[in-house]
């Protein structure tokens, strides 16, 4: 029986050779850094003197770092703020653009989708251009809005600078950047849909709010859970726009502009706390975890 | 009636071009300012086109900045981790779909499944750590080994290989004398190149755009990446403003022509691990 196992992996040297440089790296640059993370959560580390083992103190600490508990709330803020419409907008341009009467569907896709192939520190620098206080476009165009509506009360915003004013910018940018990808994703989800089941419909008298709301929306509803999975992770880990939008989280509007992303780096690589980062880094994946869970349940009810 | 339908619909256009419009503005923004005098991008009421036109914008960002290294090594790393991460994934994915008696292999494919579900963010540390040790920081290697081993890319590869190459093929090219690795060279990569085009596409934008390990792992001028040198030109006050403007629309046009060349290709990349996961 052993013998006969060694020969079946003899056999099959192969198949052995060919995973073999994917798991060589795998190992060094994925399975490894894993245990290594979670190990570094129980210790004290800035990379250069030697580790303190610590226990569970930087779980403990996380409890009492306000900070932590800021970035958390930035992250959910934020989130919310730009998740809904950002959901709302890549479905409808979706409809659209499923829908065989429109023209020059190809362009209306290719406009949508541009921001997401955009490096986001361009992106970014655009931003803060159009957002600048003095002699920024958008402050520009809301003074035109104040001047024929006087009432209003108007006044130029400082987006990039104040506290209330970041996160709404932010956004923005958020759903003008991730717009066109939902929407590629549910695009694609819609085309997947048999016509059958839409002239069933049709003939049984089904009026489009029907078809919409007994046929579409159901199907969709993987391609929507895909996409909120996506949208969670992306916001918690979110780094590059906020990074360049507060200079590092050294500008901009001080802790209201940070979120877990950047705390998180900013633990890492410039405050070089290694432990402490690790152990933020594994409860967040594990809260991650939970949250997708959660939002997979929602795939399987009414079925 | 028909009529009336047929102008609703030219009508049911128009929101959808005003969307269009709206998305595509910061794109021409960015493109007309790095046309633009320093004094004219910030200047009250914004003007909507350069004046006057300032090529020469262009000639000091070459010679000013960086920015002509930074392409270069933005090239080389996008190209060397594209390559590997393709070679990686579509032999160890073709060995997945079609070894289907070798001992182990579902085990290990659900090991590499499952580690997809652990963020990147977990690794950041010791993978920064691994390349100290290895004396690899600041190299290309550091930007273009860590993420090649793609889980996400191995499995993609895997179900188009299984859905797409035919035993019969594999067998009468043994039957005929290739070796193991003729039968991947010959065979297997001329079926997966639409997946490993799409696949390589999703790398391309990834590697190209990254900013955070690039900051991590990159220490010396002659090293930084498009994205690097463009965040430090902005960070530091002393650069002109149409110049960080210039090298931006230097950084983003050769996604963006790709993008328009092989808009097909990038949809498909996008939406496969989606659709299929």
């Amino acid at each position: 029986m052993r013998q006969g196992l060694w020969r079946r992996i003899w056999e099959h040297r192969h198949f052995y050779a060919f995973i073999s440089p994917f798991f060589l790296i795998f190992a060094v640059f994925g399975l490894y850094p894993l245990l290594f993370s979670l190990y570094l959560s129980f210790v004290q580390w800035d990379g250069l003197t030697e580790i303190k083992w610590v226990g569970l103190a930087n779980f403990q600490n996380m409890l009492h770092d306000e900070l932590f508990f800021t970035s958390l709330w930035n992250t959910l803020v934020i989130g919310l703020l730009y998740i809904p419409p950002m959901f709302v907008g890549a479905f409808l341009f979706a409809l659209a653009l499923n829908a065989g009467w429109i023209k020059l569907r190809g362009m209306f896709r290719a406009a949508f989708f541009m921001p997401v192939i955009t490096p986001m520190v361009v992106v970014a620098i655009v931003f803060s251009l159009i957002y600048s206080q003095e002699g920024g476009l958008l402050n520009y165009v809301l003074g035109g809005v104040g001047e024929v509506f006087p009432s209003l009360k108007i006044k130029p915003i400082a987006w990039l600078t104040s506290d209330t004013w970041f996160k709404p910018a932010l956004a923005i940018l958020l759903v003008w950047r991730w717009t066109g990808y939902n929407m590629v994703l549910m695009l694609a989800g819609l085309q997947g849909i048999s016509t059958e089941y839409y002239e069933a419909a049709r003939i049984d008298g089904a009026g489009l709010f029907q078809r919409m709301w007994h046929i579409t929306l159901p199907l969709m509803r993987p391609v929507f859970v895909f996409c909120a999975i996506m949208s969670l992770i992306g916001t918690v880990y979110m780094f590059d726009e906020v990074f360049v939008l507060t200079q590092g989280g050294l500008g901009g509007p001080g802790v209201s502009g940070i979120n877990f992303g950047l705390y998180l780096f900013n633990t890492s690589f410039a405050d070089f706390k290694f432990g402490y980062a690790s152990s933020m880094a594994y409860t967040m994946a594990f809260l991650v975890f939970l949250a997708s869970l959660l939002i997979l349940r929602l795939r399987k009810t009414e079925n | 009636m028909a009529r009336y339908k047929h102008r609703k619909r030219i009508l049911a256009h128009l929101p959808l071009a005003g969307m269009a419009c709206l998305f595509g503005f910061p794109f021409y923004w960015l493109f007309i300012s790095a046309f633009k005098d320093k004094s004219q991008i910030f200047k009250l009421p914004p003007e909507f086109l350069p004046h006057p036109w300032m090529f020469e914008n262009f000639v000091r960002v070459f010679q000013e900045t960086q920015i002509v290294r930074a392409f270069f090594n933005s090239v080389v790393i996008a190209g060397g981790h594209v390559a590997l991460a393709l070679f990686l994934c579509s032999l160890a994915g073709y060995a997945f779909a079609k070894f289907p008696r070798a001992p182990g292999r579902d085990k290990l494919f659900a090991f590499v499944l499952a580690t997809m579900m652990i963020p990147v963010a977990v690794m950041l540390i010791p993978t920064f750590v691994v390349l100290c040790k290895l004396h690899a920081v600041n190299t290309y290697w550091a930007m273009i080994v860590p993420t090649a081993a793609n889980a996400f890319g191995i499995f993609w590869m895997r179900q188009y290989a299984a859905q797409n190459i035919h035993n019969d093929l594999i067998d009468a090219a043994r039957i005929d004398g290739c070796t193991e690795f003729q039968i991947y060279r010959r065979i297997v990569v001329p079926v997966l190149k639409p997946a490993m085009a799409a696949l390589g596409i999703v790398l391309v934008i990834n590697i190209w755009n990254n900013l955070m390990w690039a900051f991590i792992v990159l220490r010396t001028e002659s090293m930084y990446t498009l994205p690097l040198v463009i965040y430090l030109l902005h960070g530091e006050n002393r650069t002109p403003f149409e110049l960080i403007m210039a090298a931006s629309v230097i950084a983003t046009f050769p996604l963006i022509i790709a993008f328009l060349i092989f808009q097909k290709n990038f949809i498909q990349g996008i939406t496969a691990g989606a659709i299929k996961g």
